[in-house]
């Protein structure tokens, strides 16, 4: 450390700008790179049309849970319920359209509704209970599994599941484009504008600033967490719904494994454009750079193991040197 | 008198460009318990953090045992035998009484391990010297304050230290407390060990000090001791003979209708029984000590906490704020003291820093919750202009403005709303000559039109400067209220130092 600390100190005016735009660029930089790498590398199958839409299609559900998961960090607070909440989202809605044969609409509301609800009782037990997030949203997370395996009995719903909710998933809106990325950009660009662009976001974002200051500037800080928690609740609810659809089925953790993605991208985010600020159009970066990494070691037939150094590796490598960055620009 | 232990000639520091010590001087015998007072701000902290060996002089010279010292850390310091027990406490929660007294301390080992027991035989004799009643291996939690305090004690004797430096000791002592701290306090002195005893209570200074020095605007201005050593003659060195000729805002105006009205708020243990009325077009300064109740005064007018019992009154109307958010609906404005904590996004734009405020006023409409960005950077432009902040432009972030520049930004967030009552705690702390003029301008043009404001401040100037009337807490009670030609420096400072047990029946209800 302290030899940064000194040399840091040497630093040019030119080489402190240029850490500066490296602080804030350096994820976007690295993202291009890594596509232009793997295309030169793979000309033929890796910087194609499909593969490019299969990997945005892939990687939506982790970028509509991270979108979520991004309002719960703006507003200073940490969601790990969401990804026990997906698969018990996912496990129901497959519950309700096969067992109850609910209309897939009425199930699908139901479903985001419940989202919702989950995360009121997580925003409210960190506001008004006053119990740190991490240990409110694990708690909260660890009793949803249990709700998942008792709703289930532990048996996956497998037989007939109708053709209609495949289709939520697997279908294609207007010139072919999958769903999924369709609810993704409708979605993330709706978290994007509540956050950048109206006055409801200027208190996300005071609250996640300085919630002290928030509070004595007449902003009611514990509404807008509750609004953090229910807006990632939901996200939530809707990456579960299309993973159901997608796998065909209703598995009791099949979703587990979007949490660490969606912290991932979240935290690859905050070292995008902005100093260490969480925002949406960071998280959106983050996952990209998930999901390309994943998608171009599949392609070189990497084992499944290095994929997950990857995507820890670049988790730290990512955050680290953006705030490695930003402080030696700041001396 | 023996040979000093400890002299201190002309040191002097300054922090920035403020001059925090212009040269104080000061001597402490062998088992002496020496008085330090002074108003806030008059360098009582900076010059114990120099002997601490916090800060470093620019000039002056420590000696100890008449040998010139340079102290440069907090180890030297323990070394050279001072100890200090600051008005926040060391000690770790978690740990026994034994533990926190050997916090820090070098400790006995055997075998390389450290011999808790033979630690144990060493330090009981001093426990019980000071009157330690808990047993060294219990822990500390739940133990009172008076307990930590004696924990100090300890800790400082078993580093053998021959000046104990104790900062504000009974601010936070019941009396009885306070009695047994003065009985271990006389017994160091007995046995050798000298104590330098800072204290806004001028009672406790006076039965136990045997000579004072006071501090005022960075220079030592007085030693009292013996016959000189009195209340009066405290009073006295500590506002200053002559007092600075303070230009007096205009207070011929007529002030309007009460606005706001507070009675017999209290909420413990920081604030008891305080009535005041806020008239429109006055300015009314809260004045005292820090520590007296003005902030945790202003957080219950606020909202931002609730009063454990009186009410208050707004427009004529029962007003009881569950959270700063109704009383900024209500029409209250607050500008806090901590700006960077408690006011300022830093790392956010002008804009948004005076936007956040006005959110209402930036939507497109009820139908269309958009933000109209347009129309905040033009808010933003307009109130740059008119505050004259510097800075590049709207989209500037707050954290890399100037001190001055910031209180702006923080005051300027209330007066796009023009609310009935602003509430500004010390705004011009921290803030340059210039910058502090244009705010205090801003403060009387705000009154002129008609709004009623608060002010707190901690520095005596700045009331008279500012307010048409004045009230002076002490221990969370207003104990004196001034009015025109009777608000000066002298009279604040004074008031600030009253016993409020003494004052309780004449201040009116």
């Amino acid at each position: 450390m302290s030899n940064v600390a000194i040399s840091a100190r040497r630093l040019s005016p030119g080489a402190k700008a240029a850490l500066g735009i490296f602080a804030r660029y350096g994820t976007i930089i690295g993202l291009l790179a890594m596509i232009a790498t793997f295309s030169i590398l793979s000309p033929g199958a890796f910087p194609t049309v499909s593969n490019f839409t299969n990997v945005l299609n892939q990687a939506s559900l982790a970028m509509i849970i991270a979108g979520g998961l991004t309002l719960a960090v703006v507003v200073g607070e940490l969601d790990l319920s969401i990804g026990f909440a997906a698969s018990l989202h996912g496990i129901l809605i497959t519950g309700l359209v096969v067992h109850d044969k609910l209309p897939i609409p009425l199930a699908v509301v139901i479903v985001i509704a419940l989202g919702a609800v989950i995360g009121l009782v997580n925003g409210f037990i960190v506001t008004k209970v006053k119990v740190n997030s991490v240990i409110a949203t694990l708690g909260v997370g660890t009793i949803l599994t249990g709700l998942a395996f008792a709703y289930s009995a532990g048996v996956p719903i497998v037989a007939g599941v109708p053709e209609a909710f495949l289709q939520l998933s697997l279908g294609r809106w207007l010139f072919g484009i999958p769903n999924n990325i369709v609810a993704m950009i409708v979605v993330l660009g709706g978290l994007w504008l509540l956050v950048e662009r109206t006055p409801l976001g200027q208190e996300i974002q005071a609250v996640g600033g300085n919630a002290v200051a928030a509070r004595l500037a007449g902003v009611n800080v514990d509404r807008i967490k509750i609004l953090g928690f229910v807006i990632s609740g939901m996200c939530a609810a809707l990456t579960g719904i299309l993973l159901a659809s997608r796998l065909g089925s209703g598995t009791a953790s099949a979703a587990d494994s979007y949490l660490l993605t969606a912290f991932a991208a979240v935290f690859l985010g905050s070292a995008t454009l902005r100093d260490g600020e969480f925002h949406v159009l960071g998280t959106l970066v983050g996952a990209l750079i998930i999901a390309f990494g994943f998608n171009g070691l599949n392609i070189f037939g990497a084992p499944t193991f290095s994929q997950y150094v990857l995507q820890g590796a670049i988790l730290i490598i990512a955050v680290g040197m953006a705030s490695l960055g930003r402080s030696l620009a700041e001396r | 008198m023996a040979a000093p232990f400890l002299v201190a000639r002309d040191i002097a520091k300054a922090f920035g460009g403020t001059q925090a010590l212009k040269g104080v001087s000061l001597d402490i015998a062998p088992g002496e318990i020496h008085g330090l007072v002074g108003a806030n701000g008059a360098g009582k902290s900076t010059f114990i953090r120099i002997l601490a060996g916090l800060n470093h002089p620019d000039a002056g010279r420590v000696e100890i045992d008449g040998q010139g010292r340079e102290i440069g850390t907090p180890q030297r310091a323990t070394e050279l035998g001072m100890s200090f027990i600051h008005q926040e406490l060391a000690f770790v929660p978690g740990m026994t009484v034994l533990q926190n007294i050997m916090l820090g301390v070098p400790k006995k080992t055997r075998f390389g391990l450290t011999d808790w027991r033979a630690i144990a035989r060493d330090v009981a004799p001093i426990a019980r010297r000071v009157g330690i009643s808990a047993p060294l291996n219990a822990g500390v939690k739940g133990l009172s304050t008076a307990e930590i305090w004696l924990i100090n004690i300890c800790r400082a004797l078993v580093r053998k230290a021959r000046l104990i430096v104790m900062d504000e000791p009974t601010a936070s002592l019941a009396a009885s407390e306070a009695e047994r701290l003065f009985a271990i306090v006389r017994d160091l002195s007995a046995s050798g060990v000298a104590v330098l005893y800072i204290s806004h209570r001028l009672d406790e200074i006076l039965s136990l000090c045997t000579r004072v020095s006071v501090f005022r605007d960075g220079r030592s201005v007085a030693e009292l001791a013996g016959d000189a050593l009195n209340r009066p003659a405290l009073v006295e060195a500590i506002v200053g003979g002559a007092i600075r000729d303070v230009q007096r805002a205009a207070t011929a105006r007529q002030r309007g209708d009460v606005v706001m009205e507070a009675k017999k708020l209290t909420r413990a243990p920081k604030v008891h029984g305080v009535s005041l009325q806020l008239h429109a077009g006055e300015v009314l300064g809260i004045g005292g000590l820090v520590g007296a109740g003005r902030t945790e005064l202003a957080r219950l007018l606020f909202g931002a906490d609730r009063p454990d019992s009186g009410e208050m009154m707004l427009m004529g109307r029962p007003y009881a704020p569950a959270s700063p958010a109704a009383a900024v609906q209500a029409g209250l404005g607050l500008v806090p003291e901590e700006r960077r904590a408690e006011a300022l996004f830093l790392s956010k734009s002008i804009a948004f820093n005076l936007g956040i405020a006005n959110l209402d006023k930036l939507a497109f409409g009820r139908y269309l919750p958009l933000m109209n960005r347009r129309a905040r950077t033009s808010m933003a432009g307009e109130m740059i202009r008119s505050l004259s902040i510097k800075a590049q432009s709207a989209s500037t972030p707050v954290g890399r403005l100037s001190g001055g520049n910031q209180q702006k930004v923080a005051i300027g967030r209330w007066l796009q709303r023009i609310p009935k009552v602003l509430i500004l705690d010390e705004p011009t702390r921290g803030v340059d000559i210039g910058a502090r003029a244009e705010i205090h301008r801003l403060i009387r043009q705000q009154a002129e039109a008609g709004m009623a404001v608060l002010v707190i401040s901690s520095e005596p100037d700045e009331l008279p400067e500012l307010c048409d009337r004045v009230l002076v807490m002490a221990e969370g009670r207003i104990v004196r209220e001034l009015t025109g030609p009777a608000v000066s420096r002298k009279a604040i400072v004074e008031a600030s130092y009253l016993e409020p047990e003494a004052v309780m029946e004449d201040h009116p209800a």
